[in-house]
């Protein structure tokens, strides 16, 4: 059957790593919903917080040079990782509006930037191009009952100017998309607050802080589970979330899935195609209780 | 104290200092009003010494030393709220990113050494590999933090959850990706980029 639409992609690093069910998933889901997306060839890492931290010159360079490479690919960008997704709108954004930047980084990858492509969060795509309506149409299996705490963190709606992707203070793009399938997306307050990605490996105990506060939350609410749109946020709260719990000595048992696992549920991609065995807090439990499994 | 109003000008602001932030971040220092919006809503102000207001501040009175020499540059999160919220259209996240730039060329005066080691691993990372290996990252980060036993029950378990690549792909564009560094180096040298 023919795809009805076709994307580039560009998974990044971690979705070849420690987000390998974040990558898994997104391509189940877009096979069932017959999305194409080709892999960019040899697409190299962003450069992240690390790089823009310190060195924006190499951070933009870097982007612009992953963009080139996208430029091969037909389609526009789809990218699943939320901190290469603002990396990569942030320099197209700022290489448009300022000369002197765009001319330093030229030379620096030895040709011309292209800044054409749109580069889309796989939840754009899902909302907006493929259409809620359609989404809702494709679910096989609704997960009825399910109460989940949608979790931007930071880099998806902000700065107000750069992602596009939705309101910087009240968006609503990921309830619309998990409320699709049936399931019923949690008011909760701390679904846009920092987890702290960026001191995963120097400053942990940042980490056991901040994520505590988003685990308590979710909580709160009264949810089942959090889904995440990001490899790093689902990082923090998911494979740390025995350590948070053991810092504030307190117990969650969250399991933390990546949207495209909830949506593969929906959409009936079968359960071991979704990596639902390699999150660290097992939603199996869960699944069986709400007879999604 | 009635009618003690404070003067920003040119003597107490250190404007070269001024001016090469604003125009590395491309944000207007001069402009915060001192409302404290960007500070209420930062979600590292708690392990600051200098919540993001007040950073400013110091920079709009001249004392960037302090600023450079302290860790809340270092513990800047980059989230954007700050920016976000600004009334003033203050990019502090940019100024952020500009304040670390100058104190990393300095060969950083900073008392924080750990965010600072772990970037640059980062960053040598993808010199070397053009792709973060999240292990290797961690492994060296740990022997040369000295902290050896740091997440040593992280790994095992992630291993067995396939979640830690132990084999390096080659990626064929490294060499893409070194001209990159080295041209940067080269411009540098030369002065034609900051
Ligand atoms: S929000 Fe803007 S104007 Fe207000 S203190 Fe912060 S930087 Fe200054
Ligand atoms: S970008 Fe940095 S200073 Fe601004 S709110 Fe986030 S952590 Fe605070």
């Amino acid at each position: 059957m023919k795809n009805v639409l076709n994307y580039s992609y560009y998974p990044g690093c971690s979705l070849h790593a420690s987000a390998k069910e974040y990558d898994e998933s997104t391509k189940g889901v877009f096979k069932a919903l017959r999305i194409g997306l080709n892999e960019v060839p040899d697409w190299f890492c962003c450069g992240a917080t690390p790089a823009h931290n310190v060195d924006e010159l190499l951070s933009l360079s870097l982007c612009a040079k992953n963009l080139s490479l996208a430029d091969n690919v037909e389609g526009d960008l789809a990218v699943a990782c939320a901190a290469c997704f603002s990396r990569l709108k942030t320099a197209q954004h700022r290489l448009t509006e300022n000369d002197i930047k765009r001319k330093q980084v030229e030379t620096a990858i030895a040709g011309a930037v292209s800044l054409e492509k749109p580069v889309k969060h796989l939840l754009e795509i899902l909302a907006k191009d493929y259409g809620l309506d359609r989404l809702a149409d494709a679910v096989k299996k609704p997960l009825n009952g399910l109460k989940v705490a949608t979790y931007y963190g930071c880099l998806l709606t902000r700065p107000p100017d750069v992602p596009e992707l939705d309101c910087c203070e009240a968006p609503t793009i990921m309830e619309n998309v998990i409320a699709a399938t049936g399931a019923e997306p949690v008011a909760w307050s701390h679904r846009l607050e920092c987890c702290g990605a960026n001191f995963t490996l120097s400053r942990p105990g940042v980490v056991l802080n901040l994520s505590n506060a988003i685990l308590a939350s979710a909580k709160r609410a009264g949810a089942d589970c959090i889904m995440v749109a990001c490899p790093l946020c689902h990082g923090n709260l998911d494979i740390r979330q025995k350590e948070i719990e053991e810092a504030n000595g307190t117990r969650y048992g969250m399991p933390v899935f990546y949207m495209t696992q909830l949506l593969g549920l929906a959409v009936g991609v079968p359960a071991g195609k979704l990596g639902l065995d390699s999150m660290i807090v097992n939603p199996l439990p869960l699944l069986k209780e709400k007879g999604l499994v | 104290m009635k009618n003690s109003k404070m003067y920003l000008s040119t003597e107490t602001m250190n404007l070269g200092f001024v001016r090469k932030v604003e125009a590395l971040s491309g944000s207007s220092v001069r402009r915060c009003f001192q409302c404290g919006k960007c500070s209420a809503g930062c979600p590292m102000r708690t392990f600051m010494e200098h919540p993001p207001n007040r950073i400013v501040r110091l920079l709009q009175l001249g004392q960037w030393e302090r600023v450079l020499a302290g860790r809340s540059i270092w513990y800047c999160a980059s989230c954007e709220t700050c920016s976000t919220r600004c009334p003033n259209k203050v990019d502090l996240a940019a100024i952020m990113d500009a304040l670390r730039k100058l104190s990393w060329d300095a060969n950083g005066p900073s008392k924080e050494s750990y965010v600072q080691l772990a970037n640059r691993l980062f960053i040598e990372n993808i010199k070397t590999y053009g792709r973060q290996y999240e292990m290797r990252l961690a492994a060296v980060f740990n022997i040369k933090s000295g902290q050896f036993m740091k997440d040593f029950l992280l790994g095992p378990k992630l291993l067995t959850k396939g979640k830690l690549k132990v084999f390096h792909q080659k990626n064929r564009n490294i060499g893409e990706i070194e001209q990159i560094f080295s041209r940067i180096e080269e411009m540098r040298k030369k002065g034609e980029a900051p």
